[in-house]
């Protein structure tokens, strides 16, 4: 019996010890584990930002204007199926599909699947198609293909790109977008916070003017402001990198802030103090003492400020001032669904529409979950 | 009152301050652009015809000034600001001011009746979120606020018209029917106004109210735990009462306090939305400014205004705090 109780306190002594003596990054993923909307958005995420990283291998075609498919022009999706008329078959095939006009369709041009039953296209999968580099290697396996013509799960636009490469290809660069920016507004962020709140006084007052004035003008026509700059004559990467460079060149303030208030909070403690003693300089303080106190809470923010630079993104492209057609980011995409025509004929162009609302849907519950799960008297209050 | 006075001097100064420093970052940007006015003047006069030298660009730019040192011609871009006066638009060549004006006040008046509209459905909704045990209700609430960021409003306008054209056959866009686009404002064109004005209001409302939604329920459930509340409730006070009289009144401030990133987030939304609804107001005039003529003199006007009203409205704010609460009175800056 005693020897029950004694293990039993044990384990509980041992869970206490683990609890003071986790690191702050182990405390937020204890935490975050428990709530469950985060988590199935964590995976969500996940497989999201997988399918884009590896979206030359998924998709069977290029997105660009290589892979189009000169007989399937604003197409509808194919659906593979497993059985017809004919039987079923373990592998599932598509028909051949066709263009053509009449009375019916308003003498208008429609791609049409054609159900011809002698006629099925097996999906083939890891089968071989066309050239990528993949981390600098060269590939021809894609995940799946068809062993004649071509397939398209999600349709076709207007020039007869598949609208499925274009998608996980989009997710790819609205990603790259978002992870420029962030990156650039954390550097920034990092120094004016940084300074603002390691020297305080005058230097934080006249910081926080400066930061509170970028807060106020309205984000998106500021970025209009500064898209606008791009001449017609650029490149695409060149766009590319500009708007990246905008979206972080405006997006610091709010992180600024947070850091400033937490290394005015902190730069009071003693090992600061000690470290200054040390003769160790500001920057060094800074960076080796204070920053490492809260890493946690600043990934958290970084995450919580991701959808903000997607949908600036997307806001941007929307109205032409970002990245264009060649390029497939998900506002390029979310501009193609503008026009009545899409709506009443290729609904499928509405597809990017969901795979963008999920993304920024997933980012939302996990940076809310980290949130909470960063809240240091989360427990408490509870 | 001597406190207060005080406390108004210094909200004044420092949001004049902004103002300023604002309008050198409008006024750079400008600045920025490539080409100026004079080359863009002589462009256009080359353009019907007449023969230009080097010589005729200089005595442009010495005609509008641009020869002047940058500060001084910053300096004179506010000073006239600050008087309602933006100089001519260099590809239009109309006064700005005479541009803008009504089309400005339209935006405003949109973009602040989403914004009331916001706090009408978000106070009470937020509250109630906050006080109720109901688990589906709360789920469900908490979708909405997502979607209210996830779904971005252009996109929600975009799916509305589309919808009302497709299934109504009427696209719901624009301010004004027709007959009254360029009427005098009378009794007829205000109703005209109202019923096509519901639109654009709900869709730049909408993430606003998602957002509102959060703050109040968030605000209110810190503050419903709070010792004070239980021993009000340990006094006998009790439903309603309680909640307004103790909770309701400590979250207001920082309510209040958010109003002015509420208009900022509106303001966002305002040209991309002006865009899909074919809104005749400042935001379609910011996009076309912009995106199509790279008139940096018409959108550093508008940037300026759409800021110099957040500052204002912020402005606002801080005295109504300060008259509501006398802590923020007495801490003057903070």
């Amino acid at each position: 019996m005693t020897n029950i109780t004694n293990t039993a306190s044990s384990t509980n002594q041992q869970l206490k010890e683990a609890y003071f003596t986790a690191s702050q990054g182990q405390l937020i993923w204890q935490r975050f584990k428990r709530n469950k909307s985060a988590l199935a958005g964590a995976w969500v995420l996940i497989i999201l930002i997988l399918s884009g990283i590896f979206s030359p291998f998924l998709t069977p075609y290029d997105a660009t204007i290589a892979g189009r498919d000169k007989g399937y022009l604003n197409g509808a999706p194919q659906v593979p199926s497993f059985c017809d008329d004919n039987g079923c078959s373990i592998r599932p095939f598509v028909y051949t599909y066709e263009r053509s006009r009449s009375f019916k369709t308003n003498f208008r041009w429609v791609s049409e699947e054609k159900v011809e039953l002698e006629d099925r296209r097996y999906l083939t999968f890891f089968s071989r198609g066309m050239e990528y580099t993949f981390l600098g290697i060269k590939f021809d396996r894609h995940l799946f293909g068809v062993d004649k013509g071509m397939v398209h799960i999600f349709g076709t636009d207007s020039t007869g790109k598949d609208i499925y490469s274009r998608t996980l290809t989009a997710i790819n660069t609205s990603m790259a977008v978002g992870t420029i920016g962030v990156l650039i507004a954390f550097f920034l962020a990092l120094v004016i916070g940084g300074v603002s709140g390691y020297y305080g006084g005058k230097i934080d007052s006249v910081l926080q003017m400066v930061t509170d004035t970028v807060r106020t003008i309205p984000n998106i026509p500021l970025f209009m402001a500064l898209a606008a700059f791009i001449p017609d004559t650029w490149s695409s990467e060149e766009r590319f990198f500009f708007i990246s460079l905008v979206l972080g060149l405006i997006g610091w303030t709010t992180l600024a802030r947070r850091i400033r208030t937490h290394l005015l909070s902190e730069r009071n403690q003693e090992y600061v103090l000690a470290a200054q003693l040390c003769g160790a300089s500001p920057s060094h303080v800074i960076r080796r003492h204070l920053l490492p106190s809260f890493t946690s809470y600043i990934i958290v923010d970084l995450v919580i400020s991701f959808p903000y630079m997607i949908l600036s993104e997307t806001a941007l492209s929307f109205i032409g001032l970002g990245l264009k057609d060649p390029v497939n980011s998900l506002g390029v995409m979310l501009q193609n669904v503008t026009s009545a025509d899409v709506l009443l004929n290729y609904q499928w162009y509405f597809i990017p529409v969901i795979f963008f609302i999920v993304l920024v849907l997933a980012f939302v519950f996990v940076g809310d979950g980290l949130r909470d799960a960063a809240d240091p008297y989360a427990d408490t209050n509870k | 009152m001597l406190q207060f006075s005080k406390f108004f001097a210094v909200r004044a100064m420092l949001a004049i301050l902004t103002l300023v420093m604002v309008s050198f970052i409008v006024f750079t940007l400008m600045e920025l652009v490539p080409g100026d006015c004079a080359e863009r003047y002589v462009a256009f006069k080359n353009s019907q015809g007449s023969v230009i030298t080097p010589e005729d660009i200089q005595i442009e730019r010495v005609r509008l000034g641009l020869d002047q040192p940058y500060v001084q011609r910053w300096g004179s871009w506010i000073i006239n600001a600050f008087q309602g006066e933006y100089g001519n638009s260099c590809i239009l060549r109309v006064d700005i001011a005479q541009l803008l004006g009504q089309k400005f006040w339209l935006s405003l008046g949109l973009c602040l009746s989403a914004l009331l509209l916001a706090y009408l459905i978000a106070i009470p909704v937020g509250i109630i979120a906050a006080t109720s045990k109901n688990a589906v209700l709360n789920n469900s609430l908490r979708l909405v606020s997502y979607l209210g960021l996830a779904l971005p409003n252009f996109l929600l306008a975009l799916m509305i018209m589309l919808f009302s054209t497709v299934y109504f056959g009427d696209s719901l866009t624009g301010l004004f029917s027709k007959e009254y686009r360029d009427a005098a404002w009378s009794t007829d064109r205000v109703m005209d106004f109202l019923g096509h004005a519901w639109l654009p209001i709900f869709i730049l409302g909408w993430s606003a109210t998602a957002f509102a939604i959060q703050t109040v329920r968030a605000l209110m459930s810190d503050e419903i735990g709070k010792l004070y509340v239980t021993a009000a409730a340990a006094r006998g006070v009790s439903g309603r009462r309680l909640l307004m009289r103790y909770p309701a009144r400590h979250a207001l401030s920082p309510i209040i306090n958010s109003v002015g990133f509420d208009l900022n987030r509106i303001f966002n939304e305002l040209p991309i939305v002006a865009l899909i609804l074919t809104l005749t107001e400042a935001g379609s005039l910011l996009i076309e400014a912009l995106a199509r003529s790279n008139d940096q003199q018409l959108a550093g006007a508008i940037i300026f205004m759409l800021t110099a009203s957040i500052v204002a409205l912020n402005f606002v704010t801080d005295i109504i705090l300060a008259l509501t609460d006398p802590r923020i009175r007495r801490s003057i800056v903070g």
